[in-house]
Protein backbone atom coordinates (compact mmCIF):
# COMPACT_ATOMS: atom_id res chain seq x y z
CA UNK A 1 0.00 0.00 0.00
CA UNK A 2 2.92 2.41 0.41
CA UNK A 3 3.45 2.14 -3.34
CA UNK A 4 0.31 3.41 -4.41
CA UNK A 5 0.89 6.93 -3.47
CA UNK A 6 4.44 6.90 -5.48
CA UNK A 7 6.41 6.60 -2.24
CA UNK A 8 4.63 9.33 -0.24
CA UNK A 9 2.87 8.06 2.71
CA UNK A 10 -0.87 8.52 3.68
CA UNK A 11 -0.42 10.29 7.11
CA UNK A 12 0.52 13.46 5.41
CA UNK A 13 -2.21 15.10 3.03
CA UNK A 14 -5.55 12.74 2.95
CA UNK A 15 -5.89 12.47 -1.01
CA UNK A 16 -9.13 10.62 -1.14
CA UNK A 17 -12.06 12.66 -0.42
CA UNK A 18 -14.74 9.69 -0.40
CA UNK A 19 -15.74 8.51 3.02
CA UNK A 20 -15.49 4.79 3.79
CA UNK A 21 -18.67 3.34 5.48
CA UNK A 22 -17.28 2.99 8.81
CA UNK A 23 -16.56 7.17 8.76
CA UNK A 24 -20.34 7.06 7.65
CA UNK A 25 -21.44 5.04 10.76
CA UNK A 26 -18.19 7.51 12.99
CA UNK A 27 -20.64 10.36 11.41
CA UNK A 28 -23.98 9.46 12.14
CA UNK A 29 -22.97 8.53 15.83
CA UNK A 30 -21.63 12.21 15.94
CA UNK A 31 -24.72 13.40 14.77
CA UNK A 32 -26.49 11.62 16.84
CA UNK A 33 -24.62 12.68 19.90
CA UNK A 34 -24.82 16.68 18.60
CA UNK A 35 -28.58 15.95 18.92
CA UNK A 36 -28.63 14.65 22.52
CA UNK A 37 -26.02 16.94 23.87
CA UNK A 38 -27.99 20.20 21.95
CA UNK A 39 -31.10 18.88 23.19
CA UNK A 40 -29.77 18.98 26.87
CA UNK A 41 -28.42 22.38 26.83
CA UNK A 42 -31.69 23.57 25.04
CA UNK A 43 -34.05 22.02 27.05
CA UNK A 44 -31.89 22.90 30.36
CA UNK A 45 -30.90 25.99 29.86
CA UNK A 46 -35.12 27.03 28.80
CA UNK A 47 -35.84 25.56 32.12
CA UNK A 48 -38.36 27.61 34.11
CA UNK A 49 -41.35 27.45 36.32
CA UNK A 50 -43.01 29.71 38.22
CA UNK A 51 -45.53 29.13 41.01
CA UNK A 52 -47.66 31.79 42.68
CA UNK A 53 -48.37 30.68 46.36
CA UNK A 54 -50.59 31.96 48.69
CA UNK A 55 -49.06 33.34 51.51
CA UNK A 56 -51.58 35.49 53.61
CA UNK A 57 -54.76 36.53 53.38
CA UNK A 58 -55.33 40.24 53.88
CA UNK A 59 -59.62 40.54 54.64
CA UNK A 60 -60.72 38.99 51.78
CA UNK A 61 -57.97 39.21 48.92
CA UNK A 62 -55.15 36.69 49.20
CA UNK A 63 -51.76 38.01 48.96
CA UNK A 64 -49.84 36.43 46.39
CA UNK A 65 -46.07 35.90 46.07
CA UNK A 66 -44.36 34.09 42.91
CA UNK A 67 -41.79 31.56 43.49
CA UNK A 68 -39.11 30.84 40.43
CA UNK A 69 -37.59 27.71 40.05
CA UNK A 70 -34.33 28.42 37.54
CA UNK A 71 -31.88 26.51 36.37
CA UNK A 72 -29.33 29.82 37.07
CA UNK A 73 -29.96 29.22 40.87
CA UNK A 74 -28.18 25.82 41.32
CA UNK A 75 -24.03 26.27 40.10
CA UNK A 76 -24.73 22.37 39.05
CA UNK A 77 -27.14 23.18 36.76
CA UNK A 78 -25.41 26.16 34.86
CA UNK A 79 -22.21 24.07 34.64
CA UNK A 80 -24.76 21.09 32.99
CA UNK A 81 -25.67 23.65 30.45
CA UNK A 82 -21.98 24.69 29.87
CA UNK A 83 -20.71 21.18 29.38
CA UNK A 84 -23.00 20.21 27.36
CA UNK A 85 -23.04 23.54 25.33
CA UNK A 86 -19.38 23.07 24.67
CA UNK A 87 -19.81 19.11 23.74
CA UNK A 88 -21.96 19.94 21.51
CA UNK A 89 -20.14 22.39 19.66
CA UNK A 90 -16.91 19.92 19.86
CA UNK A 91 -19.45 17.30 18.26
CA UNK A 92 -20.28 20.05 15.37
CA UNK A 93 -16.72 20.99 15.22
CA UNK A 94 -15.51 17.11 14.48
CA UNK A 95 -18.63 16.62 12.02
CA UNK A 96 -17.94 20.27 9.83
CA UNK A 97 -13.58 18.61 10.14
CA UNK A 98 -14.67 15.11 8.78
CA UNK A 99 -16.62 16.74 6.19
CA UNK A 100 -14.83 19.05 5.02
CA UNK A 101 -11.74 18.97 6.51
CA UNK A 102 -9.38 17.05 4.30
CA UNK A 103 -7.17 19.13 2.54
CA UNK A 104 -5.95 20.80 5.69
CA UNK A 105 -2.44 19.31 6.75
CA UNK A 106 -2.36 17.57 10.14
CA UNK A 107 1.45 16.90 9.96
CA UNK A 108 0.46 12.82 10.77
CA UNK A 109 -1.35 13.89 14.50
CA UNK A 110 -4.86 13.88 13.01
CA UNK A 111 -5.93 10.92 14.91
CA UNK A 112 -4.23 11.86 18.43
CA UNK A 113 -5.73 15.40 18.38
CA UNK A 114 -9.44 13.82 17.80
CA UNK A 115 -9.02 11.27 20.39
CA UNK A 116 -7.86 13.91 22.42
CA UNK A 117 -10.26 16.04 22.08
CA UNK A 118 -12.64 13.84 22.30
CA UNK A 119 -11.60 12.56 25.49
CA UNK A 120 -11.59 15.94 27.11
CA UNK A 121 -15.28 16.66 25.96
CA UNK A 122 -15.84 12.69 27.61
CA UNK A 123 -14.28 14.12 30.95
CA UNK A 124 -16.35 17.83 30.68
CA UNK A 125 -19.63 16.18 30.12
CA UNK A 126 -19.37 13.41 32.53
CA UNK A 127 -18.66 15.97 35.30
CA UNK A 128 -21.78 17.82 34.34
CA UNK A 129 -23.85 14.90 34.11
CA UNK A 130 -22.34 13.73 37.59
CA UNK A 131 -23.13 16.65 38.91
CA UNK A 132 -26.80 17.74 37.45
CA UNK A 133 -27.89 14.32 38.68
CA UNK A 134 -26.92 14.31 42.15
CA UNK A 135 -28.27 17.69 42.82
CA UNK A 136 -31.12 16.29 40.46
CA UNK A 137 -31.44 13.74 43.35
CA UNK A 138 -31.67 16.38 46.18
CA UNK A 139 -33.50 18.23 44.94
CA UNK A 140 -36.27 15.25 43.82
CA UNK A 141 -36.03 13.26 47.46
CA UNK A 142 -34.46 15.78 49.47
CA UNK A 143 -32.04 15.33 52.46
CA UNK A 144 -33.77 14.54 56.20
CA UNK A 145 -30.36 14.46 57.64
CA UNK A 146 -28.99 18.07 56.32
CA UNK A 147 -33.17 19.79 56.71
CA UNK A 148 -33.23 19.83 53.09
CA UNK A 149 -36.54 19.73 51.75
CA UNK A 150 -37.37 18.59 48.29
CA UNK A 151 -38.60 20.74 45.62
CA UNK A 152 -39.87 18.74 43.42
CA UNK A 153 -43.52 18.25 44.72
CA UNK A 154 -44.10 21.79 44.12
CA UNK A 155 -42.26 22.27 40.84
CA UNK A 156 -43.37 19.24 38.92
CA UNK A 157 -42.84 20.44 35.23
CA UNK A 158 -38.88 22.36 36.07
CA UNK A 159 -38.31 18.32 37.48
CA UNK A 160 -39.84 16.81 34.46
CA UNK A 161 -37.91 18.82 32.27
CA UNK A 162 -34.82 18.27 33.99
CA UNK A 163 -34.89 14.78 34.35
CA UNK A 164 -35.66 14.93 30.23
CA UNK A 165 -32.64 16.65 29.93
CA UNK A 166 -30.26 14.40 32.26
CA UNK A 167 -31.64 11.64 30.10
CA UNK A 168 -30.64 13.20 26.70
CA UNK A 169 -27.45 14.06 28.27
CA UNK A 170 -26.60 10.91 29.47
CA UNK A 171 -27.23 9.84 25.85
CA UNK A 172 -24.87 11.48 24.59
CA UNK A 173 -22.38 10.91 27.30
CA UNK A 174 -22.94 7.46 26.08
CA UNK A 175 -22.60 7.86 22.37
CA UNK A 176 -19.53 9.82 23.20
CA UNK A 177 -17.96 7.53 25.12
CA UNK A 178 -18.39 4.70 22.16
CA UNK A 179 -17.36 7.45 19.57
CA UNK A 180 -14.18 8.02 22.03
CA UNK A 181 -13.53 4.23 22.08
CA UNK A 182 -14.00 4.28 18.47
CA UNK A 183 -11.07 6.93 17.58
CA UNK A 184 -8.68 5.25 20.09
CA UNK A 185 -8.85 2.28 18.26
CA UNK A 186 -8.73 3.98 15.10
CA UNK A 187 -5.33 5.18 17.03
CA UNK A 188 -4.00 1.86 17.85
CA UNK A 189 -4.60 -0.28 15.14
CA UNK A 190 -1.92 0.38 12.61
CA UNK A 191 -3.48 1.19 9.73
CA UNK A 192 -0.64 3.04 7.84
CA UNK A 193 2.31 0.85 6.40
CA UNK A 194 5.45 2.40 7.73
CA UNK A 195 8.62 1.80 5.62
CA UNK A 196 11.25 -0.07 7.71
CA UNK A 197 9.26 -0.05 11.02
CA UNK A 198 7.64 -4.16 11.47
CA UNK B 1 15.92 11.04 24.02
CA UNK B 2 13.32 9.40 26.31
CA UNK B 3 14.03 5.81 26.13
CA UNK B 4 11.39 2.83 26.58
CA UNK B 5 12.03 2.32 30.38
CA UNK B 6 11.56 6.11 31.29
CA UNK B 7 8.19 5.71 29.38
CA UNK B 8 7.48 3.10 31.53
CA UNK B 9 8.70 4.81 34.78
CA UNK B 10 6.42 7.72 34.07
CA UNK B 11 3.31 5.53 33.77
CA UNK B 12 3.78 3.65 36.79
CA UNK B 13 4.37 6.83 38.98
CA UNK B 14 1.33 8.41 37.59
CA UNK B 15 -0.41 5.20 38.33
CA UNK B 16 0.84 5.28 41.57
CA UNK B 17 -0.06 8.58 42.59
CA UNK B 18 -3.56 7.93 41.22
CA UNK B 19 -3.24 4.82 43.41
CA UNK B 20 -2.31 6.88 46.58
CA UNK B 21 -4.81 9.68 45.66
CA UNK B 22 -8.10 7.52 45.27
CA UNK B 23 -6.91 5.34 48.55
CA UNK B 24 -6.93 8.24 50.35
CA UNK B 25 -10.27 10.08 48.93
CA UNK B 26 -11.73 6.47 49.56
CA UNK B 27 -10.41 6.54 53.49
CA UNK B 28 -10.63 9.92 54.42
CA UNK B 29 -14.22 9.96 53.22
CA UNK B 30 -15.30 7.28 54.62
CA UNK B 31 -13.89 8.00 57.94
CA UNK B 32 -15.73 11.71 58.24
CA UNK B 33 -18.31 12.10 60.45
CA UNK B 34 -19.31 14.51 63.02
CA UNK B 35 -22.46 15.04 65.42
CA UNK B 36 -23.65 18.18 67.71
CA UNK B 37 -26.51 19.15 69.41
CA UNK B 38 -28.27 21.77 68.38
CA UNK B 39 -31.44 22.86 69.94
CA UNK B 40 -32.81 19.47 71.35
CA UNK B 41 -31.60 17.53 68.43
CA UNK B 42 -29.01 15.65 67.18
CA UNK B 43 -27.10 16.91 64.51
CA UNK B 44 -25.19 14.12 62.32
CA UNK B 45 -22.97 14.05 59.58
CA UNK B 46 -22.02 11.30 57.60
CA UNK B 47 -20.90 10.04 54.42
CA UNK B 48 -23.85 7.77 53.41
CA UNK B 49 -26.40 10.14 54.85
CA UNK B 50 -26.03 11.62 51.14
CA UNK B 51 -25.86 10.05 48.02
CA UNK B 52 -23.65 12.22 46.10
CA UNK B 53 -21.00 11.07 49.00
CA UNK B 54 -21.88 6.87 48.68
CA UNK B 55 -21.51 7.47 44.98
CA UNK B 56 -17.54 9.37 45.44
CA UNK B 57 -16.76 6.45 47.96
CA UNK B 58 -17.56 3.27 45.98
CA UNK B 59 -15.99 4.72 42.76
CA UNK B 60 -12.91 5.62 44.38
CA UNK B 61 -12.92 2.54 46.01
CA UNK B 62 -13.58 0.56 42.39
CA UNK B 63 -10.75 3.29 40.99
CA UNK B 64 -8.19 1.93 43.80
CA UNK B 65 -8.99 -0.92 43.26
CA UNK B 66 -8.34 -0.82 39.15
CA UNK B 67 -5.10 1.38 39.59
CA UNK B 68 -3.68 -1.92 42.31
CA UNK B 69 -4.74 -4.12 39.51
CA UNK B 70 -3.43 -2.61 36.42
CA UNK B 71 -0.03 -1.57 38.29
CA UNK B 72 0.68 -5.77 38.61
CA UNK B 73 0.18 -6.26 34.66
CA UNK B 74 1.49 -3.05 33.43
CA UNK B 75 4.80 -4.47 31.34
CA UNK B 76 2.25 -6.70 29.08
CA UNK B 77 1.75 -5.38 25.84
CA UNK B 78 -1.12 -7.87 24.31
CA UNK B 79 -3.52 -6.14 27.41
CA UNK B 80 -2.74 -2.31 26.20
CA UNK B 81 -5.59 -1.52 24.40
CA UNK B 82 -7.81 -3.16 26.93
CA UNK B 83 -6.23 -1.25 29.38
CA UNK B 84 -6.77 1.94 28.00
CA UNK B 85 -10.28 1.46 27.59
CA UNK B 86 -10.45 0.47 30.86
CA UNK B 87 -8.50 3.63 31.68
CA UNK B 88 -10.60 6.45 29.99
CA UNK B 89 -14.10 4.41 31.27
CA UNK B 90 -12.50 4.59 35.24
CA UNK B 91 -11.60 8.25 34.47
CA UNK B 92 -14.60 9.00 33.66
CA UNK B 93 -16.46 7.66 36.82
CA UNK B 94 -14.00 9.53 38.66
CA UNK B 95 -14.90 12.99 37.48
CA UNK B 96 -18.13 12.36 37.43
CA UNK B 97 -18.20 11.16 41.16
CA UNK B 98 -15.96 14.13 42.14
CA UNK B 99 -18.07 16.78 40.21
CA UNK B 100 -21.17 15.32 41.81
CA UNK B 101 -19.76 15.22 45.46
CA UNK B 102 -18.80 18.83 44.92
CA UNK B 103 -22.11 19.90 43.51
CA UNK B 104 -23.86 18.49 46.84
CA UNK B 105 -20.57 19.70 49.34
CA UNK B 106 -21.14 23.33 47.61
CA UNK B 107 -24.56 23.28 48.95
CA UNK B 108 -23.54 22.18 52.36
CA UNK B 109 -21.29 24.69 52.42
CA UNK B 110 -23.06 27.89 50.73
CA UNK B 111 -26.63 26.73 51.36
CA UNK B 112 -28.97 27.14 48.50
CA UNK B 113 -30.91 30.03 49.56
CA UNK B 114 -33.94 29.76 46.40
CA UNK B 115 -34.69 26.21 47.97
CA UNK B 116 -34.67 26.64 51.49
CA UNK B 117 -31.57 24.70 51.97
CA UNK B 118 -29.35 26.00 55.02
CA UNK B 119 -25.79 25.10 54.89
CA UNK B 120 -24.50 22.75 57.07
CA UNK B 121 -20.47 23.38 57.69
CA UNK B 122 -21.38 25.61 60.24
CA UNK B 123 -22.83 22.47 62.59
CA UNK B 124 -20.38 19.71 61.53
CA UNK B 125 -17.31 21.64 60.72
CA UNK B 126 -15.46 18.41 61.42
CA UNK B 127 -17.18 16.31 58.83
CA UNK B 128 -17.16 19.72 56.37
CA UNK B 129 -13.06 19.85 56.71
CA UNK B 130 -12.66 16.18 55.88
CA UNK B 131 -14.85 15.86 53.00
CA UNK B 132 -13.06 18.75 51.86
CA UNK B 133 -10.00 17.21 52.12
CA UNK B 134 -11.30 13.81 50.73
CA UNK B 135 -12.60 15.81 47.86
CA UNK B 136 -9.43 16.86 46.93
CA UNK B 137 -7.75 13.52 46.75
CA UNK B 138 -10.32 13.01 44.27
CA UNK B 139 -10.16 15.48 42.20
CA UNK B 140 -5.83 14.78 42.19
CA UNK B 141 -6.26 11.51 40.92
CA UNK B 142 -8.83 12.37 38.66
CA UNK B 143 -6.61 14.95 37.15
CA UNK B 144 -3.56 11.73 37.15
CA UNK B 145 -5.82 9.40 35.33
CA UNK B 146 -6.87 12.04 32.50
CA UNK B 147 -2.33 12.71 32.67
CA UNK B 148 -2.25 9.21 32.19
CA UNK B 149 -4.62 8.76 29.29
CA UNK B 150 -3.16 11.87 27.33
CA UNK B 151 0.39 10.79 28.08
CA UNK B 152 -0.41 6.95 26.74
CA UNK B 153 -2.45 8.75 23.76
CA UNK B 154 0.50 10.98 23.10
CA UNK B 155 2.91 8.21 23.43
CA UNK B 156 0.94 5.98 20.58
CA UNK B 157 0.29 9.25 18.24
CA UNK B 158 4.05 9.68 18.37
CA UNK B 159 5.45 5.85 18.04
CA UNK B 160 2.68 6.23 15.08
CA UNK B 161 3.64 9.13 13.00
Amino acid sequence: MAAQDGGKSEVGVNSSPALKPKDWVLLSLRLVALFATAAATIVMALNKQTNTVVVATVGNTPVKVAVTAKFQQTPAFVFFVVANGMASFHNWLMIVVELFGHKIDYKGLRLAIIAILDMMTVALASAGDGAATFMAEVGKNGNSHARWNKICDKFHAYCDRGSGALIASFIGLLILLIINVMSISKLLKPKHTYIGVP
Amino acid sequence: MITKTWKMIFTLLLRLLALTATLAATLVMVTAHDSTEVMNFTFKAKYSYEPAFKYFVVAEAIASGYSLIVLFLSSKNSFSRLVMILDMVVAMLLISSVSAAMAVAYVGKKGNIHAGWLPICGEVAKFCNQATGALISGFLAAIMYLLLLIYSLHDTAYWMS
